[in-house]
């Protein structure tokens, strides 16, 4: 067992489930997406995609392409909230949350992106 | 390879960790400042939200400190801000530090030297040589391709040799790169493909390293002039052998003009004038006696100039402290000195060849050599740059200074090819010849050592081509090419030495030799004549008024009407 592969695991899985946890719920129901999610899937992303730094292979670029990607819908969405809540001062409604929803399910689909190609490089080696 | 990019991915590597330790330190405190009870504006219980505790975790964290913002805190949050100052402070310190001991590592600073150099290279959006070696004979060169206008790229394994190029004096400062030449993409780098490349010229200490670096150019630009020094005959062989490859052995190029000079002077005489500075005057006649040679060293030099000897039926002795291999009973080992003095040997000598590889030797030999017998002929051997002064002091008959030899013949080869084979040419022509063309250089030129330069009739230039196929009653002769384009009258200080016409040389062509396409010519004059010459290539009126001595007219109007009216008159008499 090889511990740089057990964290790199560890984290891309787990961008992948902190986002799966915001985006799920009805889209348009701010209760029922909770700010300290989203900011644990953008930290997590963010280590993610630095974790894939310096990795000169293909399937490296396109990793990280994929985290960065994720990383910049979720940036996106943190901040179009801070800017409706404290810029404009309107409390977030059903239209706002569901903008930041929608950019976090973006940020999802890459992540899935990411853990599909981490399953596929680890099926291929244990061939 | 793709040098910036090196760059870019060992920076990301060597911040991986850093920049982790980073997110997480701010996550940590963020989030903590985001989750203990604060006070609201009101005086109630609330919490600060993420993007405050994110603004103040900036300020702080960057030691910039705002204060308590956007309202005070309570001593909850306070402790839990000291937490995170000082976490955060490590943090910061620990990736600034990893920053700061990435610039200082060696291999980042190599990568990055590289990677600019590679990028300054592929911005030369002019002529360049590439020049691999930068010792004694590499500087010099490279200052006198400099003086030249001709950008440089330098590769030289020393880097205590590059350094040099710094301090010295260039119009354009040249590129440098600490590397070995003979690896293919350090040569790749070097712009070796690029078509502003001129050629390459190969000046390393060794033999073998010139060979590799020549190969490899030759491999990666076939089209590419590449001129490399080998002291060795074998190694020269070797690479005439390959092709395409232009090599220069100094001392046997030294002691084959030390033969021309035997037979035909004035050959030699020819080539020291045309091929030295701008201005100098005509330099004297050098005629070394045949009598009986002394050479003092039998190393690579005393070798040549003895084989050159052999091939003139020159009577010759050698001393050489080494080599006792060597059976040759014309050579003699042991002390120079003394056996220059000894048996009589410099009474009944006419040249001494003071040829070693030691300056104080060769010094040494010359002056009690000439103490025995003062009208002596020396020739002697400078090796070593510092020694200069000393050499000079000498006042030898004929010097030989490698580096002197390595620039002008690189030069001859890079800068005017045509000139260095009417050279050629000379060597093996009538003594007549040479005598011809110093003649013919006073008269039409002047004093001072010409400029040389080629003029190619080329019909896809806009003049060549009205000069060679319009109007063709009157041929264009090189009497039309000296002549002065502002006035007609007037010959310009220049003059034609030699005509190529499908590589057949004719040697001081007439001025009325009337030019076809493809022929060569090469001109010597002055600066001026050959900037006005340049206007015969590219401006069919003024090739047209130098024939005819009438402006050609410009506008289409006034050209149809022209070409009617000859025509009328052409019709006239048939």
């Amino acid at each position: 067992m090889n511990l740089e592969k057990v964290i790199f695991g560890f984290f891309i899985i787990f961008a992948c489930t902190l986002n799966f946890g915001f985006f799920i719920g009805e889209i348009d129901r701010p209760e029922l997406h909770h700010p300290f999610e989203l900011f644990a899937a953008v930290v997590v992303n963010l280590i993610a995609t630095v974790l894939k730094f310096g990795d000169r292979t293909q399937l490296g670029a396109t990793h990280l392409a994929t985290s960065l990607v994720a990383s910049f819908q979720l940036l996106a969405a943190s901040m179009f909230w801070a800017w409706q809540l404290y810029v404009l001062g309107s409390p977030i409604t059903s239209d706002g949350i569901s903008t930041i929803v929608s950019l976090s399910g973006g940020a999802l689909l890459a992540n899935v992106f990411s853990v599909v190609l981490l399953l596929g490089e680890t099926l291929r080696q244990g061939r | 390879m793709s040098g910036m990019s090196d760059v870019f991915f060992l920076v990301m590597r060597r911040l991986r960790a850093p920049l982790i330790t980073l997110i997480t330190v701010y996550a940590i405190s963020v989030a903590g400042l985001a989750l203990i009870p604060g006070t609201a504006a009101d005086g109630s219980p609330g919490r600060m939200s993420i993007f405050h505790a994110f603004y103040v975790m900036s300020y702080t964290a960057t030691t910039i400190g705002f204060g308590e913002l956007p309202r005070p805190f309570n001593d909850a949050q306070r402790m839990w801000v000291i937490f995170s100052i000082y976490l955060s402070v490590i943090g910061w310190a620990y990736t600034l530090g990893s920053v700061i001991a990435l610039t200082n590592h060696a291999t980042f600073r190599a990568l990055l030297a590289r990677a600019m150099f590679n990028w300054r290279v592929r911005g030369i959006a002019e002529p360049f040589y590439i020049l691999c070696g930068y010792g004694q004979s590499g500087s010099r060169l490279a200052r006198a391709l400099d003086r030249l206008g001709n950008r440089l790229v330098i590769v030289e394994p020393r880097s205590e040799r590059i350094d040099r190029v710094a301090i010295q004096d260039f119009s354009t400062p040249p590129l440098t790169l600490t590397a070995d030449g003979r690896l293919a993409d350090v040569l790749a780098d070097c712009g070796i493909r690029s078509p502003h490349c001129l050629g390459l010229i190969a000046l390393a200490g060794e033999d073998a390293v010139n060979q590799a670096i020549a190969i490899g150019a030759r491999v990666l630009n076939p089209a590419l002039q590449i001129v490399a020094r080998a002291k060795s005959s074998v190694a020269k062989v070797n690479l005439e052998s390959f092709g395409g490859v232009q090599v220069i052995n100094p001392f046997e190029t030294f002691a084959f003009n030390l033969g021309v000079s035997l037979r035909a002077p004035e050959a030699l005489q020819v080539e020291e004038w045309l091929t030295a500075a701008l201005g100098t005057p005509c330099p004297t006649l050098v005629r070394p006696p045949r009598g009986r040679w002394l050479l003092v060293g039998y190393g690579r030099f005393g070798h040549e100039i003895a084989s050159v000897l052999d091939r003139e039926k020159i009577e010759w002795k050698a001393f050489d402290p080494g080599s006792p291999g060597d059976s040759d009973r014309r050579l003699q080992h042991g002390d120079y000195i003394e056996n220059i003095l000894r048996d009589r040997n410099v009474d009944d000598a006419d040249v001494l060849v003071a040829g070693a590889d030691v300056d104080a030797v060769n010094l040494g030999a010359t002056t009690l050599a000439r103490r025995v017998k003062p009208d002596l002929f020396v020739v002697i051997r400078q090796n070593h740059a510092q020694d200069r002064v000393l050499i000079d002091a000498a006042n030898a008959n004929v010097k030989f200074v490698q580096s002197d030899l390595m620039v002008h013949e690189c030069l001859q080869l890079l800068k005017t090819p045509t000139l260095s084979r009417f050279i050629g040419y000379l060597r093996n022509a009538d003594v007549t010849v040479a005598r011809a063309t110093i003649d013919r250089v006073l008269a039409e030129v002047g004093e001072g050592a010409p400029r040389a330069w080629t003029i190619d009739c080329d019909a896809m230039r806009p003049g060549m081509f009205s000069a060679l196929f319009q109007h063709g009653d009157e041929p264009f002769t090189i009497a039309h090419l000296v002549t002065d384009p502002t006035s007609r009258q007037e010959r310009m200080n220049a003059s034609a030495l030699m005509l190529e016409r499908s590589d057949k040389p004719q040697l001081l062509p007439g001025d009325d030799i009337a030019l076809k396409p493809g022929d060569r010519v090469l001109f010597v004059g002055d600066d001026i004549s050959r900037r006005l010459q340049q206007r015969y290539l590219d401006e069919p009126s003024t090739v047209e008024w130098v024939r005819a001595g009438s402006e050609p007219p410009r506008g289409i109007l006034f050209r149809r009407w022209r070409q009617r009216r000859l025509k009328r008159s052409s019709r006239i008499p048939g």
